[in-house]
């Protein structure tokens, strides 16, 4: 290194060394970083870090072991509500709703809850999760997107229909009806159904056509009966007189 | 859509005085309708914190008082390497670091005192210097002097700091995000690099370099090279280095070396 006399105690007074070096580098302490020798650079390059070595890329297996992640109370709490949900209403139907604003939301209620339609809100993470768990596993993938649940005791679907209709940004995507899964046609074929007394009244009907019809039969003047008889016997006749000529 | 015309037909037929409290009596009916699945954490308990009855920083002279100030030499050595006092925590929970040495002068104990006991609340946070008053003598010659004829007289006095050392200590009834702005906006100021750090980012801090000094995939350290002179190394290698395996340079820290 550089020698200067800055410094440096001379050993006798009036001595001065024979010879003096005139540049001298900076002190170990500066402002600045120092200027290295390059051999002290060439040994910090060698003696760099070097992290151990990945052999698999960070996202290129999925994990061994997947976390199983535990439920919070909040999602317990939600998971019993839509068990009640699904238990006490007969009609749970899947809404989509794009961009529908408190205004819109506020009419729509109010409109559904004259025909006794309540509007349920909850998270898809929650109800996907419920349905895998139950029957309805064909249902989850409804709930995808921003969607609402419109529940309610008596399976209403005409007037749900009636009332989706003037708000034209909810879409229906599907619906469970007394443990029935349907898609939006086969709502809209369950509202054109007719109601129940009535198909029972067919049904009844349709099983006591033929007694009735004989009922009404009996009913008749003994003289329709009789030549009804009489016509019966003579095709029954001609019949046996061609067996016999054949 | 059919709120857009109401909207429309509403501003057309009343006035604006109308329409506003039309629309403030509207807007307190309408909820907002969402469903979130969002869960807050537990706060953090903060009954076993004890706060001391002064919070605030204490002022600090900017002369020591002595009888006869002597003339110090300039002893550059004391901001070289890691610091080896005050470089742990005791009674807070957030601390600034230094990163790197410097001196601290009174200027900035002041405006660290000054900006800090402003920010903080006294009622839920205390803070504690980690640092002397300055002791150190700095002398300066006057303006347009030549060199020679003695040494200077002394000007102002200062901290000398090394790296790893703490300067201010947090503690309190605090989360580290209600501290930290603050405490940054001081880190900026000072002269060496400091940095905002907790007692689990210190640990963390720690315990990182303890793996990388593990798990280092290179077979050649600084360590082992200086140490038995490899290559005549020792030439062009002070025994600083030799103490400090290459993690330090006169002041300057390099945090990635290991």
């Amino acid at each position: 290194m550089a020698a200067t006399l800055c410094g440096k105690l001379l050993p006798r007074q009036g001595w001065l060394p024979l010879t003096q070096s005139v540049r001298h580098g900076s002190k170990a302490v500066t402002r600045h970083k120092r200027p290295m020798h390059i051999i002290k650079q060439k040994l910090l390059a060698v003696t760099q870090y070097i992290p151990p070595r990945r052999v698999v890329a960070p996202g290129a297996y999925p994990s061994q072991t997947k976390k199983v992640k535990e439920e919070s109370g909040l999602e317990l709490l939600l998971k019993r509500e839509v068990k009640n949900v699904f238990q006490d209403c007969q009609m749970v139907a899947v809404v989509q709703n794009n961009a529908s604003n408190a205004e819109d939301m506020l009419i729509l209620r109010h409109r559904l809850y004259k025909h006794g339609i309540t509007v349920k809100f909850f998270p898809n993470q929650v109800m996907r999760s419920f349905l895998m768990g139950s029957n309805y596993q064909n249902m989850a993938h409804l709930f995808i997107g921003p969607n609402v649940l419109f529940v309610s005791k008596e399976p209403k679907a005409k007037e749900m229909l009636v009332t989706l209709r003037g708000s034209p940004q909810m879409v229906l995507l599907g619906a469970c009806i007394d443990g029935t899964l349907l898609s939006a046609q086969g709502v809209v074929g369950y509202s054109k159904l007719p109601s129940v007394t009535t198909i029972q009244g067919e049904i009844v009907s349709g099983l006591t056509m033929l007694t009735s019809h004989t009922a009404s039969m009996l009913q008749h003047h003994p003289h329709h009966l009789s030549a009804l008889l009489q016509q019966y016997l003579k095709e029954q006749s001609p019949e046996a007189s061609a067996e016999e000529a054949l | 859509m059919i709120s857009l015309i109401k909207f429309a037909v509403c501003g057309l037929s009343n006035s604006c005085r109308i329409n506003g409290q039309l629309q403030g009596t509207m807007q307190s009916q309408f909820k907002v309708l969402f469903a979130g699945m969002k869960t807050y954490d537990v706060p953090p308990d903060f009954s076993g914190v004890l706060l001391p009855e002064k919070p605030k920083l204490k002022f600090m002279n900017k002369v020591p008082n002595f009888k006869k100030a002597r003339k110090e030499a300039k002893k550059l050595r004391d901001i070289q390497g890691p610091a080896k006092a005050a470089n742990t925590f005791t009674s807070g929970q957030y601390a600034i670091v230094a990163m790197g040495g410097g001196y601290i002068h009174w200027g900035h104990i002041e405006m660290m005192r000054l900006t800090i006991n402003r920010k903080m609340d006294s009622r839920t946070t205390f803070a504690r210097w980690r640092i002397n008053a300055p002791y150190k003598p700095i002398t300066r010659k006057g303006l347009g002097q030549r060199m020679g004829g003695g040494k200077g007289a002394i000007d102002h006095y200062v901290t000398p700091i090394r790296c790893g050392r703490f300067i201010v200590e947090v503690g309190g009834k605090v989360e580290l995000a209600e501290v930290e702005p603050i405490l940054r906006e001081v880190a900026k100021k000072l002269p060496f690099p400091a940095k905002v750090m907790s007692r689990e980012s210190l640990a963390a801090m720690q315990q990182e370099q303890a793996e990388m000094e593990e798990n280092n995939e290179n077979p050649w350290t600084f360590k082992q090279i200086a140490r038995s002179n490899m290559l005549g190394i020792r030439k062009v290698l002070s025994p600083f280095d030799l103490h400090h395996h290459g993690r330090f340079t006169g002041k300057f820290h390099f945090p990635g070396r290991v």
